[in-house]
């Protein structure tokens, strides 16, 4: 098999474990006492650190695989822009799979809800509401902490699980089996960074003065500092993506690629001064 | 395309859309919930607040008032910071006075201030915060 066609199925058996994992993790979480039942995972239950932390480190290893899988399929670009199936196809993968497998991510660490989550969850639904005319419904689709506590951000966790496993897998490539070989190693490497690395969760701490979000969300939180939020937390981070979905139907798609690095560079840059920040 | 295409094209629009407003109007609908009243039985000592997640409260020469401890910004909760005397946010900075007032950073608007009551016979006080979005 090509590495192409490798990477693409370590991506899918990356999804499986984490979504089997998320099921597992959902035995023991309470969605009405969400931190406390995170840290009695952590401390109390059997095995429970183990299935935080793998459900924690299959869902990273997704996230970084799906990228380098997008990366690695620009290529093959070319083809698909020769027809208008062609250029949907890639622009509904694109649509589908990078926000719900951002949102995805970014819900699982509102969910256990300790300092980090819950400032993350508030801040994402305050960017939402700030979102002219269709914030309050957006809001109302994805978030609603305020008025739901976190019942909403549950549902959608697990409803994009099987939104990026059907898109992923049913209209991506027809077929829903994967090789043992691609399952059983990410399977063990995720298991044995688990038994090592525990899922981050913060201990309750009074009156600190700087939070830090996820690692993939500091340059958003760096710029919402001087910028308004409807620019720095909507318009900003959605740019590359309707770049990259647009891509098929651009004339010569290298300065796209470049103004794609070019915000990469940028937002590497914000995310490494919000990590110097003490 | 024929007309016929256009008329089953436009069925099927249709049916779909009949289908998404109830899936809409279900979705966005708020439940209206009473207020959450939360009981405070400690009294402020002096200058310094009792600190409630959701509030600071403070007893001044006007009666006791309770600061959000939201912030106007984007929503985190912020810390009350006793040497200086005001709220810092630890999401992106912004200073507020003892008494809510905005100082600094990207809030740019003061902090909201829940109703008090006092309870008799110096039992404390029940503040009464709305719930949901305002
Ligand atoms: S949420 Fe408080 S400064 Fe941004």
């Amino acid at each position: 098999m090509s590495s192409f066609g490798r990477l693409a199925e370590y991506a899918t058996a990356a999804l499986l474990v984490s979504i089997v994992s998320g099921f597992v993790v959902a035995y023991q979480y309470e969605v009405a006492d969400p931190f406390i039942s995170c840290v009695a995972m952590e401390a109390a239950i059997p095995f429970g650190a183990f299935f935080r932390a793998l459900h924690f480190w299959s869902s990273q290893a997704f996230f970084l695989l799906m990228w380098i899988h997008i990366a690695q399929s620009i290529p093959r670009l070319e083809k698909l822009k020769s027809s208008p199936r062609g250029r949907i196809y890639w622009a509904v993968l694109i649509l589908g799979i990078v926000p719900s497998g951002v949102f995805a991510l970014f819900s699982g660490y509102v969910l256990r809800w300790d300092a980090t989550g819950k400032a993350a969850g508030t801040i994402a639904e305050h960017l939402l509401l700030d979102i002219p005319l269709a914030g309050r419904s957006l809001d109302r689709f994805f978030i609603a902490i305020a008025n739901e506590g976190l019942d909403r951000v549950y549902a959608v966790h697990i409803l994009l699980a099987a939104l990026l496993w059907g898109i992923g897998t049913w209209y991506h490539t027809r077929r829903v089996f994967l090789k043992w070989n691609a399952w059983g190693l990410i399977l063990a490497s995720c298991g044995l960074v688990s038994t090592v690395f525990h899922a981050p969760i913060d201990i309750p701490q009074d009156m600190t003065s700087l939070i830090k979000g996820p690692w993939f969300f500091l340059g958003v939180q760096e710029l919402l500092r001087y910028l308004p939020p409807l620019f720095a937390g909507v318009i900003y981070p959605a740019m590359p993506v309707m770049v990259l979905a647009g891509l098929p139907w651009t004339k010569d798609t290298k300065p796209w690629l470049w103004s794609i690095a070019g915000w990469g560079a940028l937002y590497a840059g914000l995310v490494l001064i919000m990590c110097m920040r003490g | 395309m024929t007309r016929r295409d256009w008329i089953k094209k436009a069925g099927k629009w249709g049916l779909m859309s009949l289908f998404m407003y109830p899936l809409y109007a279900f979705i966005v609908n708020v439940r209206v919930r009473p207020p959450e009243e939360v009981r405070v039985s400690t009294i402020p000592k002096g200058n310094e607040p009792v600190i409630e997640p959701q509030f600071a409260l403070f007893e001044t020469a006007k009666g006791p008032i309770a600061v959000s401890r939201q912030c106007t910004h984007l929503g985190c909760t912020i810390n009350y910071k006793g040497h200086e005397k005001g709220f810092l946010c630890p999401c992106h900075q912004s200073h507020f006075s003892w008494d809510g007032r905005y100082i600094s950073g990207p809030a740019k608007k003061d902090l909201p201030r829940f109703a008090v009551k006092r309870l008799e016979g110096g039992k404390g006080y029940i503040v009464e915060i709305p719930r949901g979005l305002p």
